[in-house]
């Protein structure tokens, strides 16, 4: 393999680090504006329209 | 069949919340689609084939909906929109300013790609799956996952002019919220010497 290779190759690999990097923050970023709304309980209203609905 | 059903609805509640919440940038708003898409569906529950996805039926569901309420009437936002606000975290005080940008530039985005991006890493939704539950091409949806990622990642590392633009904004914003809240607690506090 030339050097020229190398140092693509070296290039490329340095690039997938700093994307995957960027991946694992962007995911805990994300789980960290979004986690709470997901576990908030239901609200009893829409629970009631739910099973009204299942017992009509 | 029926009880299954509604065992399934409620089941992708905490998704559909998600979703919804990506959409509408807005806590108030996204409750009030995630329910107007219930009640949709309720009255849809024949056009489901069971046997068939039922979560993208689901999430297909309250994006029309979310469309269809857009057209009716055009969303707005204010200061006390922002999401860095309203996306509320309890993250570590050393990655709060991070995350309050990341809120920043994810409203930056368009609604479709905010979408998918939250739904393709958040739910570990496939682009086949994404493309099910948003009514569009497999390409279409890799690709918005794709844009949207770039976008956030040139906007974060600073690897574009429109940084600068979004980091001025979005620190003039935190400004402004700060000192809203500064004039709120001075206001009580004068109420309750007075």
């Amino acid at each position: 393999m030339s050097a020229r290779d190398e140092k693509s190759v070296s290039a490329k690999k340095s690039r997938k680090r700093g994307d995957d990097a960027f991946e694992i923050w962007l995911r805990r970023g994300l789980h960290q504006l979004f986690d709470d709304v997901a576990k908030e309980p239901v609200p009893e209203e829409l629970l009631k329209i739910i099973e009204e609905d299942r017992d009509s | 069949m029926a009880d299954t059903f509604h065992t399934q609805i409620v089941s992708i509640l905490p998704k559909l919340r998600v979703q919804a919440l990506a959409l509408t940038r807005n806590r108030a708003q996204a409750e009030d689609l995630v329910q107007d898409a219930v009640c949709n569906a309720l009255n849809a529950r024949d056009s489901f084939i069971p046997g068939t996805n039922f979560a993208a039926w689901m999430h297909r569901i309250l994006r029309n909906r979310f469309i269809s309420d857009l057209r009716k009437q055009r969303a707005t936002s204010d200061i006390d929109d922002v999401p860095g606000e309203l996306l509320s975290s309890k993250a570590d005080h050393e990655d709060r300013l991070a995350v309050k940008d990341l809120g920043y530039a994810l409203a930056r985005l368009p609604d479709d790609q905010r979408e998918a991006l939250v739904m393709v890493v958040l739910h570990g939704m496939s682009y086949q799956e994404l493309a099910e539950s948003t009514g569009c091409a497999v390409g279409t949806a890799k690709s918005r996952v794709f844009r949207a990622r770039r976008q956030l990642e040139a906007w974060m590392t600073g690897e574009l002019p429109e940084d600068d633009g979004l980091r001025q904004r979005a620190s003039a914003l935190r400004n402004e919220v700060d000192r809203r809240k500064m004039m709120g607690a001075a206001t009580r506090s004068n109420g309750l010497r007075g």
